[in-house]
């Protein structure tokens, strides 16, 4: 989809990307990251030619970006930039509508588009097609951002930083958001950001660059598991192994779990215990409602007694959840076990540490 | 907001009004500097009625800002734009020097070229006023974010798309500040033109200062300074319509 080919851009002396090579495949997520000067927003902006390259060429699907009118070119990619850039003097509507009115649409199509893509990044466009930019929340205005640089539906997407300039909190959110919104477009993305969680939650694929040079270029997995360089692996982290856990949902390490009904007899708990120390409690819809100690359950008439009540919220999972984040609640509880739930509560299985730290080392981390 | 605005402009009107009544009616005039000037025998200019006299002030004024307007703000476009940057320095020269250079002056000098009346004081005019106009062009234009332009760009924008769509929407305030400027500095320059003949407000304040009548000198003055103050009104207005909610609402 996007191919760069020996690119340099020099400023003087100054090599800002020197011979880079990079190939960024269609519906792709690619997230340029290093430390600031390395280049990666000067690759970034190559590639709408808001710079132009020293040498070197870029491909788009084939075609030579620099034989394609550069207007033209950028009404195809959509652009979102670390500031956000609305434009002040303009309503949400406007700024939305700044590209299909550049492409000469309909007013009834860009307003319906306008309403949809609102819809898509969560904003009710009765409440927000009219605010003005200085009107809207630093996250609310990121996602207009996002909005805007999707509204023509181009098939790449160039964001710098995006999500730069929000608390961490938004930031989480907007990210969740994007992944979300990723799966339903599945454009061809570049990104470019500084922060590697970000870059790990995000991306398909992780272009690492160095003072103007490509270092690695991987999965998130595979720069994380096995860093090609000192640079890489200083840049990654001492826990690295720990980042590997937030790219791997619980989904794959689910197992069924001892689990009794809090209605049976004791016995039949004593009995399905086997092995485990811990069962947890479900009721008759399958919620998960508390646990029992199987060593103590000799002592207790019915198992309502022997039960632990815990607030499933506080120790289920979601199904959706990261290892990173079933770790993060093991160590937090001091459980090895930790019950998953679905969104209704229902108690789907279990994911246990032994688990977790197979995965942390499956691959030599 | 657009309430406010609207009555801002009801106000202006009924001010306006009042004006031209005031100045329509000579008679009141007569019998107030009368009244403050006992000593003199006449206390109102003869040359022309004061509305007439107004009537040249204002032609005299809008012919030269709008020659200011109409060349200065694409000057100051030019200038930033790539092709004419090299420019810049050389036209912020020229308009400053332009301002340095007393109206008067440029009066003596264009005289024998232009000969006497309306043309020589619409070019002093127009070179005294050329400068914030032009100064406020460019601070406009360049006190727009370079990350918007970057954004504009980036959209697949033109240059022209740029200018038009962000550019000067955003630098709009700024721009009409230097016309607001300039225009209260021409109507108060413009009194020199009846040196040469160019008529206007300054006609009796130049026959009272020559003839030491001070009731010709306030004949001429008072109805300059009220035209000045209803003009910033005017452009003030204009102004604020270009306005948007720069802030949380």
């Amino acid at each position: 989809m996007i191919r760069l080919e020996q690119v340099t851009k020099s400023y003087g002396e100054t090599i800002a990307v020197n011979g880079l090579f990079l190939e960024i495949g269609k519906g792709e997520v690619c997230v340029l990251i290093g430390p600031s000067g390395c280049g990666k927003t000067t690759t970034l902006r190559m590639i709408n030619r808001l710079t132009e390259p020293t040498s070197g060429r870029i491909f788009i699907d084939g075609r030579d970006t620099a034989s394609i009118n550069v207007e033209k070119l950028r009404l195809s990619i959509g652009y979102a930039i670390q500031s956000v850039g609305l434009f002040p003097h303009m309503t949400a509507f406007d700024n939305i509508a700044v590209v299909p009115q550049l492409l000469h649409w309909g007013k009834k199509r860009i307003a319906r588009r306008v309403k949809e893509l609102l819809e898509l990044v969560g904003l009710k466009p009765t409440e927000y097609a009219r605010k003005y930019p200085s009107q809207l929340s630093g996250g609310e205005a990121q996602r207009i951002g996002v909005a805007r640089a999707l509204a023509a539906d181009p098939p790449i997407m160039l964001m710098d930083e995006p999500f730069g300039a929000v608390d961490p909190l938004t930031r989480e959110r907007l990210q969740a958001q994007f992944i979300h919104i990723q799966q339903e477009v599945k454009k061809t993305i570049v990104l470019v950001t500084h922060d590697l969680d970000e870059a790990i939650r995000l991306a398909d694929r992780i272009a690492i660059m160095e003072s103007g040079r490509l270092v690695q270029y991987d999965s998130p997995e595979v720069i994380l598991s096995r860093p090609r360089s000192k640079f890489v692996r200083d840049f990654v982290g001492a826990d690295r192994a720990l980042k590997r856990l937030s790219r791997l949902g619980i989904k794959n390490f689910i197992k069924a779990a001892a689990t009794v009904n809090v209605n049976r007899p004791i016995k039949e708990a004593v009995a399905s215990a086997r092995g485990y120390r811990w069962l947890w409690v479900v009721d008759n819809n399958q919620q998960l409602i508390g646990w029992v100690d199987r060593s103590t359950l000799a002592q207790f008439a019915s198992i309502k007694e022997a039960m632990d009540e815990g607030d499933a919220g506080e120790i289920a999972l979601s199904d959706s959840a990261t290892l990173r984040e079933a770790l993060s609640r093991m160590l937090g509880l001091g459980f090895k076990h930790i019950p998953v739930v679905d969104d209704r509560q229902r108690l789907i299985g279990e994911v246990t540490l032994g688990d977790i730290e197979a995965a942390t080392t499956e691959r030599g981390g | 907001m657009s309430r406010q605005r609207a009555r801002r402009w009801i106000l202006l009107g009924v001010a306006l009004g009042a004006f031209l009544v005031l100045v329509a009616n000579t008679g009141w005039w007569e019998t107030g500097l009368r009244y403050l000037f006992p000593e003199e025998t006449t206390v109102i200019h003869p040359r022309a009625s004061l509305l007439v006299l107004v009537w040249e002030h204002i032609q005299l004024v809008a012919i030269s800002s709008s020659i200011t307007i109409i060349i200065g703000i694409p000057l100051g476009i030019w200038v930033t734009r790539p092709g004419g940057r090299d420019f810049l320095p050389i036209v912020s020269d020229i308009t400053s020097f332009g301002q340095t250079f007393p109206p008067v002056a440029v009066l003596a000098l264009a005289v024998p070229v232009l000969g006497f009346g309306l043309m020589p004081t619409i070019v002093a005019l127009f070179l005294y006023s050329l400068l914030p106009v032009v100064r406020n062009t460019i601070a406009g234009l360049r006190a727009v974010p370079a990350h918007l332009l970057d954004a504009a760009y980036g959209m697949g924008m033109g240059r022209l798309q740029v200018l038009f769509r962000v550019e000067l929407p955003l630098s709009a305030r700024v721009i009409l500040a230097g016309v607001r400027i300039s225009v209260i500095i021409n109507i108060g320059t413009a009194m020199i033109g009846a040196v040469i003949g160019a008529g206007g407000l300054g006609s009796p304040i130049i026959a009272g200062l020559v003839r030491d009548n001070l009731a010709f000198i306030i004949e001429g003055a008072l109805p300059a300074a009220l035209l000045a103050i209803l003009a910033d009104q005017f452009l003030a207005n204009i102004e604020s319509s270009f306005a948007y909610i720069s802030d949380r609402v």
